[in-house]
C-alpha cells in the first residue's frame, strides 16, 4: 500500500535520501541551500563539514570507492556550486557513483544575474553522467530516484540535481513506494562468446588486461577465479590494482607509462589482449599504433561507446563482466610464456638497496605496505608519489586504492581519505601525498580535526612539484618552471596546528620506526618522509613512444 | 600539409523532450570533434519527444559519435544517414 506524508523539498531530499540507504553527506552550507540545511538539522543523516565545495565532493568520491555505494555531497549556488565540478568531473573520469545537491536561487530570479547564481546545470553538461534542475516541487522525488538509479545504472558516473530554494521550501506530497523510475534502461546486445573462445584456444601468448571496470562491476571474484583456472598471465591498469591477486605468479604488475618493464614488453609480444572493464587509456597504450601490435583483442565492457573506441575488437562482449567472463574460462596450453614472463618478474624486479643515507620514497612506501593492516585503503593524490604507490604497495582490492586515475586531480587524496574513512570506520586509512599535492586541499585537515577522523598521511617531500620537474629534467633541457617549493611551510607545525600529531622524518634509519609508530597511532597522523628532490619515476615510457622502449634512468 | 579529408553524415535523433536535450546533443558532438554543418530540431513541441536532424563532419568514424550520443540518458535512438536504425532496447 502506498503512504504518503507532506513534506518540504528539503525534507523530501533527506527522506529519499535515506531511501537509497545514504547514512552520510559532505557538503557545506550558504544562501540558497539553507532551506535543505535547515532539514538536515532534524534530519537522521550525518552531515559532515568540509572547509571547501572540492573537499566535499572529493570526500564523496572517496565515500562511493571505498565502500561500493553512491556518494552525496551539497553545495550552495554559485561559487559553492563551480567549487564541485572538479570532482564531478574527477568522477565522470573515473565512472564513480555520486550524486551532488546544489542549491539555485529562487525560480523567479533564474536568468537574473542574481546573487550567487550560475548557470550550474549547464556547466554540468560536461562533467556529469546527467544532471537535472527541478523547477517543479511535484517533479523532485522523481527526479532524486533517477538520480541515484543514473549514478548505478550501467557504466557509473556522476549525477547533478539543481534545486532552486523556493522548491526546496515548497510543499509536496510524497510517495513512499519504491518504483523504477528510470525509462531508458539500455539492454545490451547479447556477447558473441564462442567467437572469443575461438580465438583464445588459438592463442599462444594471451594477456589478461584488467581495468577499474572490474571493481565496478563487483567482478573481483570472477576475474581472480578465470586468471587461475586459465593461469593467463594479468596486467592492471593504475585503477585496476588490487582486481588481481598480487601473490599471483602470473601476475605482472601495472602496464603503461609507468607500468612493469615485464606488463610492457609482455603485453609488445602478446598474441591475444583479453581485456577486461579498460579502456585503452592512452596513459596505458603509450604510441596508440605501436601497442600490442601482434595482438587480437577480446574486449569485455558495460559501455558501448567504448569499444572499438580507441582499438578495433576482434570480439566484443558488452554487458556484466561478472557474468560474461566464466564463460569464457577454458583450458590453455601456455606453459612456455608463462614461465617465460615468471622468469621476467624475477630478473626484473623491484629492487630497494638504494645507496646512502637519504630516504628512497619507493622504499619507504613498501615498507608502509609490508606492516599497514589488511583491508587497508590507500588514497593518493597525483604525481610522482602516486606512481611510487601504485608501483610499491600491494592492494588487496581495487577498494583499497584510491586515486585520481583518469582526470589525475591534485588535492584528491586527502579528502577522498576523510571520505573513505567514515565508510570504513573500522579500516585503516592512508592517504599518500605529495608535499604539491597535500596544499590542494589542504584545509580538509580540519575536517579531521572537528571529527576527529583517524586518517594517517606519508607525505613525501621532495620540495618539488615532482613529475612536472622530472618531465622538465627530461623532455624540457632541463629549464625548471615554477616547480620548486623549497619554501614550502613546516609541514608538522601544520599539523600540529589543527591537533593532528606529525613527524618528519629524513633519514631511511628512521623509516621502520615512524611507520609503526603512525600505524599504531589511534588518531589522525602526518608523517612527513623528506627524500631527495632529484628522484625520479622509473621506468618511463616517454610521449608518443611505444611501450616497450622505455627508459630506465639516465 | 596534406588537405584533411572530412566525412559528412546526417543523424536523426529522437529524444525525451527534456529542456537540455538540444544543448547535450551539441557540447557532446563539439567535444568528440564533429563539425555541425546544420541542423533542424522540433523540441518542445508538447507531444514528450525531441526530433533532431543534424548534418555533421568529421574524420573520424560516425560511430564514435553515434555511441555516445546515444550514451546520453534522454536520447531514444540515433539513425545515421540512410543506414539501419540504431535503437536502444528498453526495459519494461
Amino acid at each position: 500500500m502506498t503512504k504518503s506524508k507532506t513534506l518540504t523539498g528539503g525534507a523530501l531530499l533527506f527522506e529519499v535520501l535515506q531511501e537509497h540507504g545514504v547514512q552520510h553527506v559532505f557538503g557545506y552550507p550558504g544562501g540558497a541551500i539553507m532551506p535543505i540545511y535547515d532539514a538536515l538539522y532534524d534530519s537522521d543523516v550525518k552531515h559532515y563539514l568540509c572547509r571547501h565545495e572540492q573537499g566535499a565532493a572529493f570526500s564523496a568520491v572517496g565515500y562511493a570507492r571505498a565502500a561500493g555505494t553512491v556518494g552525496v555531497c551539497l553545495a550552495t549556488s554559485g561559487p559553492g556550486a563551480t567549487n564541485l565540478i572538479t570532482g564531478l568531473a574527477d568522477a565522470l573520469a573515473d565512472s564513480i557513483p555520486v550524486v551532488a545537491i546544489t542549491g539555485q536561487v529562487p525560480t523567479a530570479a533564474m536568468g537574473s544575474d542574481a546573487f550567487q547564481e550560475i548557470d550550474i546545470f549547464g556547466l554540468s553538461l560536461a562533467c556529469t553522467k546527467h544532471s537535472f534542475q527541478v523547477t517543479d516541487i511535484n517533479e523532485l522525488e522523481k527526479v532524486l530516484h533517477q538520480a541515484f538509479e543514473i549514478a548505478l545504472e550501467g557504466r557509473h558516473g556522476p549525477v547533478l540535481v539543481d534545486i532552486p530554494k523556493d522548491i526546496q521550501l515548497a510543499e509536496v506530497t510524497q510517495r513512499l513506494d519504491k518504483l523504477s523510475h528510470l525509462k531508458n534502461k539500455v539492454q545490451l546486445p547479447l556477447a558473441d562468446i564462442s567467437k572469443a573462445l575461438d580465438l583464445l584456444t588459438h592463442a599462444k601468448q594471451p594477456i589478461l588486461y584488467v581495468g577499474g571496470g572490474v571493481g565496478m562491476a563487483n567482478a573481483v571474484e570472477e576475474v581472480r577465479d578465470f586468471a587461475e583456472k586459465t593461469g593467463m598471465p594479468s596486467v592492471s591498469t593504475l585503477k585496476g590494482l588490487g582486481a588481481i591477486n598480487p601473490d599471483n605468479k602470473n601476475y605482472l604488475g601495472m602496464l603503461g607509462m609507468h607500468g612493469t618493464k615485464t606488463a610492457n614488453i609482455a603485453v609488445q609480444e602478446c598474441d591475444l589482449l583479453v581485456v577486461v572493464g579498460a579502456r585503452f587509456d592512452d596513459r596505458v597504450t603509450g604510441k596508440l599504433d605501436e601497442f600490442a601490435p601482434n595482438a587480437k583483442v577480446i574486449h569485455f565492457d558495460i559501455d558501448t561507446a567504448e569499444i572499438n573506441k580507441r582499438r578495433e575488437a576482434d570480439a566484443a562482449i558488452l554487458g556484466d563482466l561478472k557474468g560474461n567472463l566464466p564463460l569464457l574460462t577454458t583450458d590453455l596450453d601456455i606453459e612456455n610464456w608463462q614461465q617465460r614472463l615468471q622468469q621476467m618478474n624475477t630478473d626484473f624486479a623491484w629492487r630497494y638497496d638504494h645507496p646512502g643515507e637519504n630516504i628512497f620514497a619507493p622504499a619507504v612506501l613498501k615498507t608502509v605496505s609490508d606492516l599497514m593492516p589488511s583491508n587497508t585503503c590507500i588514497t593518493t593524490d597525483v604525481g610522482q608519489h602516486q606512481m611510487w604507490a601504485a608501483q610499491h604497495m600491494s592492494f588487496d582490492d581495487p577498494s583499497n586504492f584510491l586515486t585520481s586515475g583518469g582526470m589525475g586531480t591534485m588535492g584528491f587524496g586527502l579528502p577522498a581519505a576523510i571520505g573513505a574513512q567514515i565508510s570504513r570506520p573500522h579500516d585503516t586509512v592512508i592517504a599518500v601525498s605529495g608535499d604539491g599535492s597535500i596544499m590542494m586541499n589542504v584545509q580538509e585537515l580540519a575536517t579531521i580535526k572537528r571529527y576527529q577522523i583517524p586518517v594517517k598521511v606519508v607525505l613525501i617531500d621532495n620540495a618539488k612539484l615532482g613529475m612536472v620537474r622530472q618531465w622538465q629534467d627530461l623532455f624540457f633541457d632541463g629549464r625548471l618552471s615554477e616547480t620548486d617549493l623549497s619554501d614550502n611551510p613546516d609541514f608538522v607545525m601544520l599539523a600540529t596546528a589543527f591537533d593532528i600529531k606529525a613527524k618528519l622524518i629524513t633519514k631511511k634509519s628512521e623509516v621502520d620506526a615512524a611507520v609503526k609508530e603512525m600505524l599504531d597511532h589511534d588518531g589522525p597522523y602526518l608523517l612527513q618522509v623528506k627524500i631527495d628532490s632529484t628522484e625520479n619515476v622509473w621506468p618511463l615510457v616517454p610521449p608518443n613512444t611505444a611501450n616497450d622502449k622505455m627508459m630506465e634512468g639516465v | 600539409m596534406n588537405p584533411v579529408t572530412l566525412n559528412k553524415y546526417q543523424l536523426i535523433i529522437m529524444a525525451d523532450d527534456k529542456q537540455v536535450v538540444l544543448e547535450r546533443i551539441l557540447q557532446v558532438t563539439r567535444y568528440r570533434g564533429f563539425l555541425i554543418n546544420g541542423m533542424n530540431a522540433e523540441v518542445n513541441t508538447g507531444n514528450n519527444v525531441a526530433t533532431i536532424t543534424m548534418s555533421v563532419s568529421s574524420e573520424r568514424p560516425i560511430s564514435l559519435l553515434v555511441d555516445q550520443i546515444n550514451k546520453l540518458i534522454d536520447i531514444k535512438g540515433v539513425k545515421v544517414d540512410n543506414s539501419e536504425v540504431q535503437i536502444k532496447q528498453y526495459s519494461a
